[in-house]
C-alpha cells in the first residue's frame, strides 16, 4: 500500500543529537518491550489480550517529547508505547500484563486498562472513542482550573468513523480546548481497511469540517511527527485550541498477539512495511549524519535490553493479587459517610424550615454547592442564559459565568465523555441531561468508562460526577421523553442512583452528591418537580443507601420510588378508614439499596408491596423481592407483589398514558388483595 | 543459551493446540520472522513465527501431525551457532497422547463445544465416521428417563393433600406446636397465614389444658373438615388483651418449667361436717360462710409452713423460697382466667380469709382488681369441682413453683375397717415445677395436706 507523506521539515540535527538518542533510546525500550511481552504471552505468562505497539513506536515518542509530566494522555488498546512514553517504568507494565500486585493497575486491568494517573497516563482503553471525548474533558478541566496543561487522545483510524470522533473534535473546537487529537492511522481497524471503511481516506482533512487545524505526518518519522506535535501543544499552551494530528503508520504485528494476520493483509505488505522500521531509520540517520557512534547506540541497545529483562524479572517475581480485594474500589473510600450526614426524614426540631418545591429545593442545593466549590460546573442544553428546561440553573449563569454553566450542543455522548475526562483530572461536573430519555446514547460512556473508572485505577482516580435529569410518565410526553430506566443504573457496579421523592430528600441527597467521590445518577420525576415540602434553612445532607420510613403501620409494608412515594401516601389515607395499616418506605436510593430497614419491616408485617412506575422485569422491585426472599423468607406471610407500570412504551393519548401507570387507587387495591392472601 | 520453541497460546483461552507439522527441519537456520510449525486450534490452523535467531533443534521424539500438545509444551530450540541443544525428551506428562479427531465439520464442531462435548468420545455415523449434529444430540440424550407424567402425578397430589401455609404462619405453628397439616387457612387460595395459626393456638388455651394431643383433637373437627358437606365457616374470635396475656404466659409456662402433676383421693368427711357447722352458725345472711376452698387454702398455707420448698420459685441461678404465704385463686370470669392473691394467708383467721377471698372473687368478676392483688403470689389453687372434674392438670403459675387443683368432693362408698360407709370424698391434683422439688417431696407435701384435711378441726381452731 502507497500512502503519499507530506515530508516534514527537519530541524537542525546536531542541536538534537541528545534529543534524538533520548528518542531512540525511547523507540528501542518501546520495542523491545513488545516483543518480550509477545514472547511472554506465547508463554502464557499474559492472561488475557495483548495489543502490542510494534511498528507505530516513533508516534507516541514524538508526541510525548513535548509534554511536561502534569500534561495528559488518554490513550487506546494498543498502549503499551504511550504508557511507556509518558514514563511508566517498565516494571510496572510487565507487572500489570502478568497480573500482579506490582502492576500499574494492580492487577485490575491488564494491557487494555492501563492507569498511571501520577505519569499522566489516565488510562487505556478496551473501547474504541472514548479517549477521545475523555481528553476533551480533561482539556475541559484544565481551563477551569487556569493552568496550561494539555491533553492527548491517542486513536487509531478506527475510530475516526466514530461518533466520539465528530463529538469530541466539535466540542474540542467549540470551546478551543487544549486538546491534541492524534489519530494513528495504521490503516486497518482490528482487520478492516481504513480505505474500505472511510469515504474520505484523509483524516486530517477532516479537521476543517471542525473548523480545527489538521496535520498529516509520517507516524514512521519521529521527527516529523515530534516537530508537528511541538507547534500543536504549543498552541494549546496559549489557548489557541486543539490540533487533530494524522499519523500514518502501520503496525508490524497481528492486531492481537496470537491472531491469524495474513487473512486480511499480504505477507508482502507487512514485509515491505517492516523496510520503513521508524527505529531502523532513525539509527541509520543517527550514524549518517555522524550523530552516534556504532558503539555509543550498541550500548544503549544493550542498556534498554536490561531494563527489558529486569521488568521480566520483577514482574514474574511479584506476587499476585489477593483475591479478597477483588470487589476492592468499585467505589470510593472517600465516599464513606461524611460526619453528622445522617439526617432523619423528620425535620430536626428547631431546625427553621420553609416551605419550597423539589426544583427550588434542589436548585438552592446546587447553588450552595458552586457556591462553596469552585471546581463544579454544569454541562447541558440550555441551562446556560436560559437557566435549564426545568429551571434546574435559574439564575445560576449571571453568578457563576459561562465557563460553569455551559451550553452544549445536542451531543449527549460527548458531553457525558467529555465529563468523565473533566471528573478524571480534578474537576466536578454536572450533566444536566434534560430527560433520562436522551442520555440513553451515552449509556456506553456510563457503564463502560464512568462506572468502572475507579476500579480500573484501582481507586486512583476518582469520579465525582453528578448526572442528573428528569424521569417518569407525565403529561402526554409520549414515549421518547418518559422514560425512567433506573433500574439499568442501578444493575451497574460503580454508580450511585438516586430517586428522591419530596424537597426535603431532593435537597439533602443532591448536597451529599456534590460531595461524593462516586459517580451518582440523580432521576427527578417530572410529576415531582412542583410538589412543595417543607426544607430546612440549616445546611444538611442525606446520606446515601438510608431508606425513609415514610409512615409506619402494621400489616403491610409497602416499598415506593420516587413519584410512587406519593400515590402510596394518597392510597394509605384512604386504607386506613378500612382499617388496613400500612408500612411505606422509599429507599431514596437504590443504589445502595438499604435492604436491611425493608427487611425489618418485613419482619415486622409479614406482607411486602412494590411500587415502581418503572418496568418490573429485571427491575428494582425484582432486585428487592429477591432480597427479601432471602433474607426475609420466613416473615412472610404472603407472596411478594410488585405493582409497576406496564411493559410497554409509554403512549401519549392521556387515556393510554393514565393506563400503563399505578395510581392511588390501583395501590390502594393491590395493598387490599395482597393484605387478603 | 539455546531458546526454547514451546507450543504458543494463540487465542484467550487456549489451552492446548494439535500440531500440524514442521515448516523448517532439524539444522536449518532460523530468522525472526521465519515460520517454524503449523499449529491447530479451535478456530484454525496457524503458522507460528519464530520471534528469535538461531538454528532449529527439534526435541528427540518430538511431536508428530495430529498430537494434541499442552500450550507451553518444549518441542525444540532454537540454539546459537555452534551451541548445542539440551538433551531433552518430550516430557512424558505433557504430551497429551490421543487419538487423532475424528472428522467433524465446524458447525459441528462450534456446537459441541457450545454443549461441552469432547468430539473424541462420539461415534461417528456419517459418511468416513463423520460426526454429524444427530450424533451429538444421541450423545448429550440420557439413557434412562424418568417417565415425567408419574413422577408428576405423585408430585400434584401430594401438593392437593397438603394445605399450603405461608413460610411465617409456620414457624408460628412450630414455635407454638400447632399441628399446621390439621388447619384450615384463610387466605385467597386457602394458604394458612400467621393469623390462622394464631387463632389456633388461641383456642388450644382457651380450654385451660395443657395437653396438646387433647388440644388438637378438640380444634380439628371444627378446622379441618374438607369438602365435608354443611361445614360451617370458622368463626373468628377477636384476641383481647387479656387473653393474650394468659395466652402467652400459659405457653412461657408450658415451654419453661418441668411439670409433675400428683393426683390423690382424701377422706374430707370432717371438712363438709365442719363447714355444716359453720354455715348453721350463721344468724345473719349477710354473713360469710367460708367456702371449701376458704378452708383449703388456710390448710395449704399450714402444710407449706411445714413444707416450705414448696412455697419457692426458680431463679434461674438459685431458688428463692419465699418468706410469706401468698395463696392465689384460680377465677373464672367472663374475661377470661383471673388470679387474686390472698396475701399472708397463713395469718388470717378463717373468717377473715372467708371475707377476703369472697371480696377479691366478686371485684374480679367485676373487673375492678387492683393491680397489686393480681401480684406476688407465692402458690396458686385452681378449682374445678363445681363442674364435676376430678382429675386434671393444672399448669404451673409461672414462676411458682406449685398449683394445687382441686376437683369434686363426692359421696363415695369407702372401707373403713372392713365396713362399706359413706364418706365425703375430695380428689387434689398437685402440679409441681420437677426443677424445684423431687417427686417424693412434693408427695411428702400432699400427704401432710390430706392429712390436715382428714382432721381439720385442731388447726382451725
Amino acid at each position: 500500500m502507497e500512502i503519499s507523506l507530506t515530508p516534514a521539515p527537519r530541524p537542525l540535527a546536531a542541536s538534537n543529537r541528545q534529543q534524538l538518542l533520548k528518542l531512540y533510546r525511547q523507540m528501542l525500550l518501546i520495542r523491545q518491550c513488545e516483543e518480550q511481552l509477545a514472547r511472554s504471552h506465547q508463554r502464557g505468562l499474559i492472561h488475557g489480550a495483548c495489543h502490542t505497539y510494534v511498528g507505530q513506536e516513533a508516534i507516541a515518542v514524538g508526541v510525548c517529547a513535548n509534554l511536561r509530566s502534569d500534561d495528559v494522555v488518554f490513550s487506546t488498546h494498543r498502549g503499551h508505547g504511550h504508557a511507556l512514553a509518558k514514563g511508566v517504568p517498565p516494571r510496572e507494565l510487565f507487572a500489570e500484563l502478568f497480573g500482579r500486585q506490582t502492576g500499574c493497575s494492580h492487577g485490575r486491568g491488564g494491557s487494555m486498562h492501563l492507569f498511571a494517573p501520577e505519569a499522566g497516563l489516565m488510562g487505556t482503553t478496551g473501547i474504541v472513542g472514548p479517549c477521545i471525548l475523555q481528553a476533551a474533558g480533561a482539556g475541559y478541566s484544565f481551563r477551569l482550573l487556569k493552568t496550561d496543561r494539555v491533553a492527548v487522545a491517542f486513536f487509531g483510524d478506527g475510530a475516526v468513523n466514530n461518533g466520539a470522533f465528530h463529538e469530541g473534535l466539535n466540542l474540542a473546537a467549540i470551546w478551543k480546548l487544549p486538546v491534541l487529537f492524534v489519530c494513528e492511522n495504521n490503516q486497518y481497524a482490528t482487520e478492516v481497511p481504513f480505505a474500505y471503511a472511510a469515504g474520505n481516506p484523509r483524516v486530517a482533512a477532516r479537521g476543517e469540517a471542525y473548523g480545527l487545524p489538521g496535520v498529516e505526518v509520517d507516524g514512521n518519522d519521529v521527527q516529523a511527527v515530534q516537530s508537528a506535535a511541538a507547534e500543536a501543544v504549543h498552541r494549546a499552551r496559549r489557548g489557541e485550541g486543539a490540533t487533530l494530528l494524522e499519523c500514518k503508520t502501520y503496525r508490524t504485528r497481528p492486531h492481537a498477539e496470537g491472531m491469524g494476520d495474513y487473512t486480511y493483509r499480504s505477507r508482502a505488505e507487512v514485509a515491505d512495511w517492516k523496510t520503513r522500521c521508524p527505529l531502523t531509520s532513525l539509527r541509520q540517520l543517527l550514524l549518517e549524519d555522524q550523530l552516534a557512534e556504532e558503539a555509543e547506540l550498541t550500548a544503549i541497545e544493550a542498556e534498554v535490553q536490561e531494563a527489558v529483562e529486569d521488568a521480566q524479572q520483577f514482574a514474574e517475581k511479584s506476587p499476585l493479587p489477593d483475591a479478597s480485594t477483588a470487589t476492592a474500589h468499585v467505589y470510593s473510600p472517600c465516599s464513606t459517610p461524611v460526619a453528622d450526614a445522617r439526617t432523619p426524614v423528620a425535620y430536626a426540631p428547631g431546625s427553621p424550615a420553609r416551605e419550597l418545591t423539589f426544583m427550588q429545593a434542589t436548585l438552592e442545593g446546587l447553588t450552595e454547592a458552586m457556591a462553596q466549590d469552585p471546581t463544579i460546573f454544569v454541562l447541558g442544553e440550555g441551562i446556560g442564559k436560559r437557566g435549564g428546561n426545568f429551571n434546574t440553573t435559574t439564575g445560576l449563569y449571571d453568578r457563576f459565568g459561562p465557563e460553569r454553566l455551559r451550553d452544549t450542543p445536542i451531543c449527549e455522548r460527548g458531553f457525558v465523555g467529555l465529563s468523565t475526562g473533566a471528573a478524571m483530572t480534578g474537576t466536578r461536573p454536572v450533566v444536566d441531561f434534560m430527560f433520562v430519555d436522551f442520555v440513553l446514547d451515552a449509556m456506553g460512556e456510563f457503564i463502560n468508562q464512568i462506572a468502572k473508572m475507579q476500579y480500573m485505577s484501582s481507586g486512583r482516580l476518582t469520579m465525582p460526577i453528578l448526572l442528573r435529569g428528569c424521569i417518569g410518565i407525565n403529561g402526554s410526553a409520549a414515549t421518547h421523553h418518559s422514560g425512567s430506566y433506573y433500574s439499568l443504573f442501578a444493575h451497574i457496579p460503580g454508580l450511585r442512583v438516586v430517586v428522591p421523592s419530596n424537597p426535603h430528600d431532593a435537597k439533602g441527597l443532591l448536597k451529599r452528591a456534590l460531595r461524593c467521590h462516586d459517580p451518582v445518577v440523580f432521576l427527578e420525576h417530572r410529576a415531582l418537580l412542583g410538589l412543595k415540602g417543607l426544607v430546612p434553612a440549616d445546611d444538611y445532607e442525606i446520606e446515601f443507601g438510608q431508606a425513609a420510613v415514610v409512615r409506619a403501620g402494621t400489616d403491610v409494608t409497602v416499598v415506593a420510588l420516587s413519584i410512587a412515594v406519593q400515590h402510596t401516601l394518597k392510597a394509605c389515607a384512604a386504607l386506613e378508614k378500612d382499617g388496613i395499616s400500612v408500612e411505606l418506605i422509599d429507599p431514596r436510593t437504590i443504589a445502595p439499596l438499604d435492604v436491611a430497614t425493608i427487611v425489618q419491616s418485613v419482619r415486622k408485617t409479614g406482607r411486602l408491596l412494590i411500587v415502581d412506575e418503572s418496568f418490573a422485569p429485571c427491575g428494582i422491585g425484582a432486585e428487592i423481592a429477591a432480597q427479601v426472599a432471602d433474607q426475609g423468607f420466613d416473615d412472610l406471610d404472603a407472596p411478594i407483589r410488585r405493582l409497576n407500570g406496564a411493559h410497554t412504551p409509554t403512549p401519549y393519548s392521556p387515556t393510554l398514558e393514565k393506563a400503563v401507570v399505578p395510581n392511588a387507587e390501583t395501590i390502594a387495591q393491590a395493598i387490599r388483595d395482597l393484605v387478603a392472601e | 543459551m539455546a531458546i526454547e520453541i514451546t507450543i504458543p497460546r494463540l487465542g484467550w483461552d487456549m489451552t492446548e493446540g494439535v500440531f500440524a507439522g514442521w515448516l523448517k527441519q532439524d539444522g536449518d537456520a532460523v530468522a525472526p520472522g521465519d515460520t517454524l510449525f503449523s499449529l491447530e486450534t479451535d478456530k484454525a490452523t496457524q503458522d507460528v513465527e519464530a520471534m528469535d535467531r538461531g538454528t532449529l533443534r527439534i526435541v528427540p521424539g518430538g511431536p508428530r501431525p495430529g498430537d494434541r500438545l499442552a500450550v507451553g509444551t518444549v518441542i525444540g530450540h532454537l540454539a546459537a551457532v555452534g551451541e548445542t541443544a539440551p538433551v531433552q525428551q518430550a516430557p512424558p506428562g505433557e504430551r497429551i497422547a490421543v487419538a487423532s479427531m475424528p472428522p467433524a465439520g465446524p458447525a459441528v464442531r462450534r456446537l459441541a463445544r457450545e454443549l461441552v462435548i469432547d468430539l473424541r468420545c462420539v461415534t461417528g455415523t456419517g459418511a468416513a465416521g463423520r460426526i454429524t449434529p444427530k450424533d451429538l444430540q444421541q450423545h448429550q440424550r440420557p439413557t434412562v428417563t424418568a417417565s415425567p407424567s408419574a413422577a408428576e402425578a405423585q408430585l400434584e397430589s401430594t401438593r392437593r393433600r397438603q394445605p399450603t401455609i405461608s413460610p411465617r404462619a409456620k414457624r408460628l405453628a412450630v414455635q407454638r406446636g400447632i399441628a399446621w397439616q390439621e388447619l384450615r387457612g384463610s387466605g385467597r387460595t386457602g394458604r394458612i397465614r400467621e393469623r390462622d395459626v394464631r387463632e389456633a393456638a388461641g383456642a388450644r388455651r382457651a380450654g385451660s389444658v395443657s395437653d396438646r394431643s387433647v388440644m388438637i383433637d378438640r380444634i380439628a373437627p371444627v378446622a379441618y373438615a374438607p369438602g365435608s358437606p354443611g361445614s360451617a365457616p370458622a368463626t373468628q374470635v377477636p384476641i383481647t388483651a387479656i387473653r393474650r396475656t394468659i395466652a402467652d404466659r400459659m405457653l412461657h409456662s408450658a415451654q419453661s418449667t418441668a411439670p409433675v402433676t400428683l393426683t390423690t383421693t382424701v377422706d374430707a368427711t370432717e371438712l363438709v361436717r365442719l363447714r355444716k357447722q359453720f354455715k348453721a352458725s350463721v344468724a345473719n345472711e349477710a354473713a360469710v360462710v367460708p367456702s371449701y376452698i376458704d378452708f383449703l387454702v388456710k390448710l395449704l398455707a399450714i402444710a407449706l409452713q411445714r413444707h416450705p420448698l414448696l412455697n419457692s420459685r426458680w431463679e434461674g441461678d438459685h431458688i428463692q423460697v419465699e418468706s410469706g404465704i401468698h395463696i392465689g385463686i384460680a377465677v373464672d370470669t367472663e374475661a377470661g382466667l383471673l388470679v387474686p392473691v390472698v396475701h399472708d394467708a397463713g395469718s388470717l383467721s378463717l373468717r377473715q380469709l372467708a371475707a377476703s377471698s369472697r371480696d377479691l372473687i366478686d371485684r374480679a368478676r367485676q373487673r375492678r382488681l387492683r393491680p397489686d392483688e393480681l401480684q406476688g403470689g407465692t402458690i396458686t389453687v385452681s378449682n374445678l369441682g363445681p363442674f364435676g372434674i376430678d382429675a386434671f392438670t393444672p399448669i404451673l403459675n409461672h414462676p411458682e413453683c406449685a398449683i394445687l387443683g382441686v376437683g369434686r368432693i363426692q359421696r363415695q362408698p369407702v372401707m373403713v375397717q372392713d365396713q362399706v360407709v359413706g364418706r365425703d370424698m375430695l380428689t387434689l391434683n398437685l402440679t409441681f415445677d420437677h426443677r424445684i422439688v423431687d417427686g417424693a417431696p412434693a408427695a411428702r407435701f400432699l400427704q401432710t395436706l390430706c392429712q390436715l384435711i382428714e382432721n381439720p378441726v385442731p388447726q382451725l381452731i
